[in-house]
């Protein structure tokens, strides 16, 4: 099927055609990357696809939950040594099972909630690795993967801050979500786009939990990380979505840094322009909304932000941007005025956000020269609306 | 290389705290000095460029920030978790094992 000579070989330039395998479908990724490395080796160069692409090949599948979980041996080479794949049966180690359940509980909740075929939606199996380096405490999304330290695991137990970091559950979330972000709005990682990604992660991560444990939007903590702080810590966990900045207050991590409101709003360069700090202005907008509508939060607030995220903002949103769109947004699936789109208004006045309701935002851009050069092979295109 | 004075700074991460230490490498324990001159020379740090980040941040990772002077000047490496080469893990780790010992006794 590969063979055949496509159109897309002849008018599509190559920054496209990366645009492409990054961003496209299954199919549409799978003939760009073709395409390019026929290119390539016409040209007699080697092709680097680890930026782009390499994510296409290692980690796609067609059907439903498919999960693998590596270990690293508390090395820092990804993905490491397999250790449980989709079918197998727990594992002794709980590390490995709770990055397991709480992957599969993740890809529930985009599945059944907002009918979302895992990260890309289109079944990209999910990858995650446990016991990355010697006491890492953090866990991140590389990409293509989730890494997850032991924590502090490596000091003496009177000296230890942090649990192994795949014990909250809502931490996995945040790290699928990313790859969701990469695959839909491609926030920028710095300043307020990256913040927005940032929260988006928070938000759909304590969704995550919710939906765990069943829990309505009064009912739940808002918590972040809750769990990853050993007993030796003054702090609840790592962040507050109803609370931002009273998580943590401590003598060796000192105080939660995040503002609540946008006055409190912090310039910084430092962690990229401050994306773990101003999310929490984003944060408590959605706590606010989500408990305004109130019921299940992932139903309909939840539901916005998601709707948002995948066809509204672009790589570059700011804040008031995403006031609008969610606002935009809510009206557009609960209607004009309707209580959730007053909910979510109110959301981003309490933090200090006047939503601009009364223009239609332009279409985001980068849908529209890629979006038309995909018709044009034949292909729809990602974002669908 | 004759290591004086060593600042490290560690950003963003899930939890975004920033952890910061800049001592000079008499204040360490002489095995612990010792060890750190031996892990800047496995790495040859004098030699690292000095942007071993990659074009794309890799959302909730670490950036380091290492400066070292010495009696020959002051050489600065800004490197992540990925994009930092295999052999600078465990430098990595004990600069943050010391800052977090300094972070403790203040």
């Amino acid at each position: 099927m590969h063979n055949h000579r496509h159109p897309i070989h002849c008018i599509v330039p190559p920054h496209m055609l990366k645009e492409i395998a990054t961003n496209g479908t299954q199919a549409q990724r799978v003939i760009a990357i073709d395409t390019l490395k026929a290119t390539a080796r016409m040209r007699g160069q080697r092709i680097a696809l680890a930026d782009f692409a390499a994510a296409t090949f290692r980690v796609e599948a067609v059907g439903g939950k498919d999960r693998i979980v590596y270990d690293a041996k508390n090395g820092s080479t990804l993905p490491g040594t397999v250790v449980r794949k989709e079918d197998d049966p727990p594992s002794v180690d709980v590390a490995v099972n709770e990055a397991f359940d709480g992957s599969g509980v993740t890809y529930d909740l985009y599945k059944n909630i907002y009918n979302r075929n895992s990260i890309d939606g289109t079944g990209m199996r999910l990858d995650s690795t446990v016991h990355y380096r010697v006491g890492y405490d953090n866990a991140f999304w590389d990409g293509q993967q989730m890494a997850y330290g032991d924590g502090d695991e490596n000091l003496p137990v009177g000296e230890r801050l942090f649990n192994r970091f795949t014990i909250a559950i809502d931490v996995i979330g945040h790290e699928l979500t990313h790859g969701v972000t990469q695959f839909e709005a491609k926030l920028v990682y710095s300043y307020q786009p990256g913040a927005l990604n940032e929260s988006m992660s928070d938000v759909f991560g304590s969704l995550v939990k919710q939906y765990q444990k069943g829990q309505t939007a009064d009912q739940a903590d808002w918590i972040i990380g809750e769990g990853l702080f050993t007993s030796n810590v003054n702090g609840v966990g790592i962040r507050s979505m109803k609370a931002p900045g009273t998580a943590y207050n401590d003598p060796v991590l000192g105080k939660d840094p995040q503002p609540a409101h946008m006055k409190d709003y912090v310039n910084t360069v430092s962690d990229n322009g401050g994306v773990h700090i101003n999310s929490g202005i984003t944060n408590r907008a959605f706590y606010i909304a989500a408990t305004e509508i109130g019921g299940f939060a992932w139903e309909k607030a939840g539901q916005i932000w998601y709707v948002a995220l995948r066809d509204k903002l672009t790589s570059s949103s700011n804040f008031q941007q995403c006031a609008n769109l969610t606002h935009q947004t809510a009206g557009e699936l609960f209607g004009a005025n309707s209580l959730e789109q007053q909910a979510v208004k109110k959301g981003w006045a309490e933090v200090g956000l006047t939503v601009d309701g009364g223009t239609t935002p332009p279409p985001p851009p980068g849908d529209g020269c890629l979006g038309s050069l995909l018709k044009l092979i034949g292909a729809a295109p990602s974002k669908t609306g | 290389m004759d290591v004086k004075r060593i600042k490290f700074e560690r950003t963003g991460g899930f939890a975004g705290m920033r952890i910061a230490a800049d001592f000079e490498l008499d204040d360490l324990p002489e095995e612990q000095a010792e060890q750190l001159c031996e892990l800047l020379d496995d790495v040859d740090f004098d030699e690292l460029p000095e942007n071993l980040m990659k074009a794309n941040q890799v959302p909730d990772g670490f950036t380091y920030t290492i400066t070292v002077e010495s009696e020959e000047g002051q050489h600065t490496v800004t490197t992540s978790d990925i994009s930092a080469p295999a052999k600078m893990q465990p430098l990595l780790e004990l600069l943050y094992q010391i800052a977090r010992q300094r972070a403790r006794k203040k």
